[in-house]
């Protein structure tokens, strides 16, 4: 055993001298989670590592795109039947949009039950709201991508949702589409927002959502004395990451088994003519789009009722949740009104999305 | 008052060395042990719990315990601890004074002056705000640039009416239209209207005994739809928010009626909200019938969602 460092340690010191790496290291890894690891805190973890994948495969496939009304369907035809893995590659992107929308609403149920939105993390909470609406921008912006006859309405559709909005809906609708009408401008601009803007609003404030939750500590189990609590303490490393590793294997297994059996399968290229395609956004957009085929919600008061009111209040009301619900108590059990409100609220998403689900049927 | 790095330690009969580090309980951010090190107890370095500190003093830290009863405590297994730059515990620092004293580093000289700091601080945000100042304005044009368009109010053959054989049925007209959108070379996009051969009762309710005025951006009028003429056009567009409508028989209803497959809105063949969410009726285009049956439109787009009809193509 020699006692010379050899030229790889050597390479490591002058590296870790400079940039502090092992201090770093410790300190990402060296996290006390009270109370110790549990499966329930995988979500965000997940999270990042499907946005990750998103980019990743999302660059691959600018490789092969054209955001240009005359080539975007080409291309992605292109890309689904000609390029090698291609088929696999936006299929998995497809997916994994979908994957992280489940993850959103499993962390954001996860933080809620668990009382982890109140003092001193009311922060992380406002952050990851806004965090929040960019994971549906990536969603409602990424799916015209295509140009194919789903993205062209979904958009059509989406967007005149938006131009219902008090005084600024014009001129937000406009300023999207690029014009009165989609187009080649709706497309260029979805497309800057989809893989320039929202990525880099994302990073920044996924950075300050993890940044503000080191500064203010896991919050862990919502039962447990502080002596309990510290007996079964753990660090983030390795018991954590361990469960955080486990649970991103099988999000990628699922999501790679669900791009092999339903690949994306691209309709007619986008035209003002519907032909016989019956619009419809993507699955979780569909309680909105249900939503508004009730009767209560017709006409043009009716409508900016369904379409920007609940869900802007319903946001406003997630967003001023922290300070309107002060109270210590962190157990679910013993806050009745948020334990109903989350089942009322779930249960609402899935009755109407089955119900949007019932009603193709009708329809054909 | 914490006990301080390098205060001197005196047990009960003798001082017995100095405390090497202090160890902090993750959870109350308190000081729990001491440990210390020296001559007195026989090289390893103890932990001493605070609760056997009697008084701490200016570099002097008093215990309880007699000298010879110091070996009873754990000696420290430096592994099992990690210092506090290595760990991630929040607000940790905050109440610590362990060390004694202040820690300083002086001012360089120029940075003595506190007025000139503000000074600067201003000019930054001064300079700041000269250079987004006047991007503002040409970026916000620049993006607006496609946002309004002038209207298009020129005439489009669709088909021809003799395909209609029943009155009151919405027949599909589907044309190509030629769209020249800024810089890209000039593309067909497929569009489609329903026409109608109105009977009298239906036409009625279109027009409601008046003639139908169509107006461009200014307000001057494009061309007028007479009320006698039986052959009515509707948009494509449905008034709700957009989608395409269809002509289906409903068996519950028992005729047959407009339907969005989107949020379900029902429109009669005259275009009248039956049911559902729509806000108006189906929007009314201009049309002109030539003696060989020829249907010509202006293809306008109305802006959906509202009761009234504001024409944005």
């Amino acid at each position: 055993m020699s006692s010379q460092p050899n030229v790889l340690e050597k390479v490591i010191a002058f590296v870790d001298e400079r940039v502090g790496l092992k201090t770093l290291q410790a300190k990402m890894l060296n996290e006390p989670v009270p109370g110790g690891s549990r499966w329930a805190y995988i979500f965000g973890s997940v999270l990042l590592f499907i946005f990750i994948m998103q980019a990743v495969t999302g660059i691959l496939l600018m490789f092969y795109y054209v955001p240009s009304a005359d080539h975007a369907y080409a291309s992605t035809q292109y890309i689904i039947h000609e390029v090698d893995y291609g088929w696999f590659l936006l299929s998995y992107h497809f997916w994994g949009s979908s994957a992280m929308v489940v993850m959103v609403f499993a962390h954001m149920s996860q933080v809620f039950l668990w009382g982890a939105y109140k003092s001193p993390r009311e922060m992380i909470w406002l952050v990851g709201l806004a965090l929040f609406g960019i994971v549906m921008g990536f969603g409602f912006t990424g799916y015209l991508l295509p140009w194919d006859q789903r993205a062209y309405w979904a958009t059509t559709v989406g967007v005149e949702i938006m131009d219902k909005t008090p005084i600024v809906g014009d001129f937000m609708a406009r300023f999207l589409k690029g014009g009165a009408t989609p187009g080649q401008m709706t497309l260029s601009r979805f497309f800057v927002i989809h893989v320039m803007i929202l990525p880099a609003m994302l990073m920044g404030l996924a950075g300050l959502h993890i940044f503000l939750f080191r500064k203010a500590g896991p919050a862990g189990p919502f039962r447990g004395t502080p002596e309990e609590l510290k007996a079964k303490t753990d660090y983030f490393f390795p018991r954590q990451i361990w469960k955080d590793m486990v649970a991103m294997g099988a999000v990628f297994a699922t999501i790679c088994s669900l791009a092999f059996i339903e690949p994306v399968v691209l309709l007619e290229e986008a035209t003002p003519d519907p032909g016989e395609y019956h619009p419809e956004p993507e699955w979780y957009f569909l309680f909105l789009f249900q939503l508004l085929r009730l009767k209560i919600f017709s006409g043009e008061f009716g409508q900016f009722l369904g379409a920007i009111a609940i869900p802007g209040a319903f946001m406003a009301l997630l967003a001023a949740l922290p300070f309107i619900d002060r109270g210590p108590e962190r157990n679910i059990f013993k806050r009745p009104v948020a334990l109903i409100g989350w089942i009322v609220v779930m249960a609402a998403i899935l009755i109407f999305t089955v119900s949007a689900i019932i009603n193709r049927e009708f329809l054909d | 008052m914490q006990p301080k790095l390098k205060s001197k330690v005196r047990c009960t009969d003798r001082e017995v060395g100095e405390i090497t580090r202090v160890i902090v309980d993750p959870l109350s951010h308190e000081v729990s042990h001491i440990v210390v090190g020296g001559n007195g107890v026989g090289g390893a370095e103890r932990q001493v719990p605070v609760s056997e500190v009697q008084s701490v003093a200016d570099g002097l830290v008093q215990l309880r315990t007699a000298s010879s009863a110091l070996a009873q405590f754990p000696p420290l297994e430096r592994e099992d601890y990690v210092t506090i730059h290595e760990v991630e515990i929040a607000h940790l620092e905050d109440h610590l004074h362990v060390e004694s004293g202040e820690v300083l580093v002086p001012l360089p000289t120029l940075e003595r002056n506190v007025p000139r700091r503000t000074f600067f601080m201003n000019l930054t945000h001064a300079i700041g705000t000269l250079v987004a100042l006047p991007l503002a304005f040409p970026v916000l044009k620049y993006l607006m640039k496609p946002m309004y368009s002038p209207f298009d109010n020129a005439w489009l053959k669709v088909g021809n009416v003799n395909r209609i054989k029943t009155d009151d049925v919405g027949m599909q007209f589907k044309y190509k239209k030629k769209v020249k959108e800024a810089f890209m070379p000039e593309a067909e996009v497929d569009k489609n209207v329903w026409v109608l051969k109105a009977s009298p009762a239906v036409l009625e309710e279109v027009y409601k005994g008046k003639d139908m005025e169509f107006r461009d951006q200014v307000g001057r009028l494009v061309w007028t739809n007479k009320k006698d003429v039986p052959y009515v056009v509707f948009s494509g567009k449905c008034p709700h928010l957009g989608c395409g409508y269809k002509w289906r028989k409903v068996p519950k209803l028992g005729k047959e009626i407009f339907l969005c497959p989107c949020h379900l809105s029902i429109y009669e063949p005259s275009g009248k909200v039956l049911d559902g969410p729509a806000p108006r009726p189906l929007d009314t285009l201009p049309i002109r019938v030539d003696a060989g049956g020829n249907v010509e439109i202006i293809d306008m787009e109305f802006k959906a969602g509202t009761k009234a009809q504001t024409r944005i193509v």
